[in-house]
């Protein structure tokens, strides 16, 4: 696999932590600088605004897609799945802690949870691999990056299906009526499917990340369509970006199954092997 | 700020030691992965963190549902009647899951029940190694796996309802969550069983047969500690979402 | 609403209905897609120089999988009681759109397994694409109707309601018809119907792993055959199960009451089953007897 050209590790984990806490920031300042424009521009940037948050969330999944690959390689004996799972577990805690602890520090609370999630799939990572003895080299350094990412993807979805990362907003507007569970799942789901779906021998890593944009778009889509409920036009915006961003890569996932996948035929027999 | 009193310290006690009941638990259920679907394998033909969870998560709506009654809520034991509400659901997912899984491997397979790991079942005395056809692990749900999953699952269900009970009650007196205590304490048990049930996985890593898998005795007290120490710093920070808005 | 004991009764068993279609449904749903623990068959047939014509529906195990379309279902539905639908319409436009998505995820794992199997030479067959999505799809609409129908039943119309919202108690039923149906309808189909030139009840060797049956009554088998062998057995049985999950862990505490006696109720049903699958157990033994009789004689006479 080294013989193709690979996006470095490094280079994904800066565009997860830069793009997610970009989007996730931005839904905070898009609506100040409207309130400070006024006019129908104040308009126009409270409706974008919570999609930013969504934005922010592809960015984390993204980098959450990779990382799971690389962990997942090594085989963990109880599928792709689960690492999910965890990351979403850790996610969840860490930034339901840190959007609460900041209290009034608003502004905080997402990098505080980013860095709870590191120390806590650092703590992990590290039992998995000193105590439990998984032998997976990457384990510490992968377990913690999925717990950030995790945390990242909770924070942005949430801020585009509540409009504001405020602890006290969230709470009414979407741990009352269920749609954090739905961030939760979609979120681990978008995460793992990735790698899970394009499992084989002959996995290629452009491939995946294209899936990896398609699925954090469906995720943005229904955080939309949650949107409307909570927030009105801005949820309909939501949906509206998602559903062409996720157009777009769906289409150039296909691009590279037909490109990579042995033959495509309409129908046919089995082709005789040699066997 | 949360002041560090006895009261506080024992809930982050419970909350770590419904966390290593949740990892304990998962050891105790007979799951045989891929290879049991086959038939290859003694156990439940499914993951292990997935019907741990499953089972688990149908305690967590029998112990809410319990623990939302008021006159429950006013009882002073209301702990040990949600715990058993949590156990209930929890085993009567599992033994419904395990007996129509026997129903399958008996008349839709056609293969006797046998375990791999001993020769006669621990609590019937029946033969096993007998009925092991050849080139498998076993089959199917001998008896001693069967009654090794129901307490897994009840301890999977007090697990659970465990962390929820001392979840929701220190929310419930929360300035900010309030009337939300149930959502709150729902996701965050979520979170806390989830990690909680995927970190003991990798070292079952894929079959265990219940609390006669000599696998069982080897992989415990390391994943024990793991989930202690991991639900300890949980229970830490759940606490600290619900005091740290005072 | 105020409920009487014969109508919590009543709505009590709708439920268990519902739980039993949906936990049907389900089975059938992964086997027409070949999803969960049988599909490491599927996945590993081309390695073995098999190459098939089967779906690859590798979404993740069935669990999240179904979670996952639950609690989109459970989303959308709030998002349309709240906009004052009707709760039937919006309970069927919920689980059209989650769905919907299912299906996508579907395709995706299908065409992204397969392209990575390119070095065992197996296609990607369009046709299977095509008319078997939209059977995922239906089956899966039917899952996700049936458990969002009861998520909004248990939060809504049962008294007491439960405290949580309908995205999270659909997500649980999600979770839960997803480990039933991996555990019990998916041995049918991967222990049977994949293998099912070999003779029966003879014990899979780990030896014929990935070596699954490729033809069909008529032609070569698809995931459509499969369904079609497991609708008459596995499919149902896991009905059974999920149906029985739904209405035993509700019927102690709704006809006697949130107490120690529907505790000790629900714990004595746990023990009838201890009791009914080691009758199973004697009864299997005895009709199928031992593999090693022979082996054992020997060691006996030495």
């Amino acid at each position: 696999m080294s013989e193709i050209k690979e996006t470095s590790p490094n280079t994904l984990m800066a565009f997860g932590v830069i793009g997610g806490l970009l989007g996730i920031y931005l839904t905070y300042i898009l609506p100040l600088a409207g309130n400070a424009a006024g006019g129908p521009v104040k308009g126009l940037l409270t409706t974008i605004a919570p999609a930013a948050g969504a934005l922010g969330g592809i960015c984390a999944i993204v980098w959450g897609a990779e990382a799971v690959r690389r962990v997942a390689k090594y085989g963990l004996g109880t599928g792709v799945p689960s690492i999910g799972q965890i990351a979403m577990g850790m996610g969840i805690i860490a930034a339901m802690f840190g959007l609460s602890i900041v209290g009034q520090l608003t502004l905080a609370g997402p990098i505080v949870a980013l860095l709870t999630a590191s120390v806590i799939g650092l703590i992990i990572g590290w039992f998995a691999q000193n105590v439990i003895k998984m032998k997976i080299p990457v384990m510490i350094r992968c377990m913690t990056e999925i717990a950030a990412a995790g945390s990242l993807v909770i924070i942005g979805f949430s801020a585009a299906a509540a409009g504001s990362f405020e602890f006290g907003s969230l709470i009414t507007l979407v741990f009352d009526n269920g749609i954090i569970l739905g961030v939760f799942w979609i979120g681990a789901m978008a995460m793992l499917h990735p790698f899970n779906a394009c499992l084989g021998p002959d996995e290629k890593q452009k491939r995946l990340l294209y899936l990896a944009f398609s699925t954090g778009a469906i995720t943005m889509a229904v955080t939309g369509i949650a949107g409307i409920m909570t927030l009105g036009n801005a949820g309909i915006f939501t949906l509206l970006v998602g559903v062409v961003i996720w157009l777009i890569f769906y289409k150039k996932f296909w691009d590279e199954v037909y490109k990579d996948a042995a033959s495509v035929l309409g129908t046919g027999l089995i082709p005789k092997t040699e066997a | 700020m949360v002041v560090l009193d006895p009261t506080t310290l024992i809930n982050v006690l419970l909350i770590a030691i419904s966390g290593t009941l949740v990892c304990i638990a998962v050891h105790f259920i007979p799951v045989g992965g891929a290879p049991a679907a086959m038939a290859q394998a003694t156990g439940i033909g499914t993951g292990t963190v997935e019907l741990a969870a499953g089972s688990g998560l149908v305690g967590l709506i029998t112990a809410s549902a319990m623990y939302a009654i008021p006159s429950v809520q006013a009882d002073p034991n209301a702990m040990a009647l949600v715990l058993a509400a949590g156990a209930m659901g929890s085993m009567i997912m599992l033994a419904s899951t395990m007996l129509a899984g026997s129903l399958v491997y008996a008349y839709g397979v056609g293969v006797p029940f046998a375990s791999a790991q001993v020769k006669k079942d621990p609590i019937t005395g029946a033969r096993q190694d007998l009925y092991m056809s050849k080139g498998t692990q076993g089959q199917g749900l001998p008896t001693v796996c069967f009654v090794s999953g129901i307490i897994g699952a009840a301890l999977g269900g007090i697990g659970g309802a465990l962390i929820y009970f001392v979840l929701v009650k220190i929310y419930a007196t929360s300035a900010l969550i309030g009337g939300s205590a149930a959502a709150v304490a729902g996701v965050f048990t979520m979170g806390v069983f989830y990690v909680n049930a995927v970190v003991p996985s990798y070292g079952v890593g894929g079959t265990i047969e219940g609390f006669h898998d000599p696998k069982f005795s080897r992989v415990i007290p390391k994943y024990a500690l793991t989930s202690f120490v991991v639900s300890a710093l949980c229970g830490i920070l759940a606490i600290l979402i619900g005091g740290g808005l005072i | 609403m105020v409920l009487d004991l014969t109508m919590s009764m009543a709505i009590l068993a709708f439920m268990g209905a519902l739980a039993t279609i949906a936990g049907c449904l389900e089975d059938l749903e992964s086997d027409v897609g070949s999803q969960s623990n049988p599909n490491s068959q599927v996945q590993l047939a081309p390695q073995m120089n098999f190459l098939h014509r089967i779906y690859n529906k590798a979404i993740s195990g069935e669990p999240i999988s179904n979670g996952l379309s639950a609690v989109i279902g459970g989303i959308v539905t709030t998002v349309m009681l709240n906009a004052k639908f009707f709760p039937l319409t919006a309970i069927v436009l919920g689980a059209f759109v989650a769905a919907i998505i299912y299906g996508i995820f579907a395709t995706t794992s299908y065409a992204g397994r397969v392209a990575s199997q390119s070095r065992f030479k197996q296609p990607l067959y369009m046709d299977i694409m095509r008319y078997t999505t939209p059977s995922i799809i239906a089956h899966n609409f039917i899952v996700c109707l049936c458990l969002v129908a009861l998520a909004y039943i248990q939060s809504q119309i049962l008294v007491p309601a439960h405290p949580f919202s309908i995205p999270f108690l659909a997500l649980i039923w999600g979770i839960s018809v997803g480990a039933i149906g991996s555990s019990v309808g998916d041995v049918h189909y991967g222990a049977e119907r994949e293998f099912q030139n070999r003779e029966f009840g003879c014990g899979l060797n780990t030896a014929l792993s990935g070596r699954i049956v490729r033809r069909a009554e008529s032609g070569l088998r698809n995931s459509i055959d499969n369904v079609w062998f497991c609708a008459k057995y596995g499919g149902p049985v896991t009905g059974i199960a999920l149906g029985l999950t739904v209405f035993l862990s509700s019927w102690p505490t709704t006809v006697f009451g949130y107490t120690w006696i529907a505790i000790g109720v629900g714990v004595a049903i746990v023990l009838v089953m201890v009791i009914l699958n080691r009758l199973l157990e004697i009864n299997v033994k005895n009709a199928y007897g031992p593999y090693k009789e022979e082996k054992n004689e020997k060691e006996a006479a030495a």
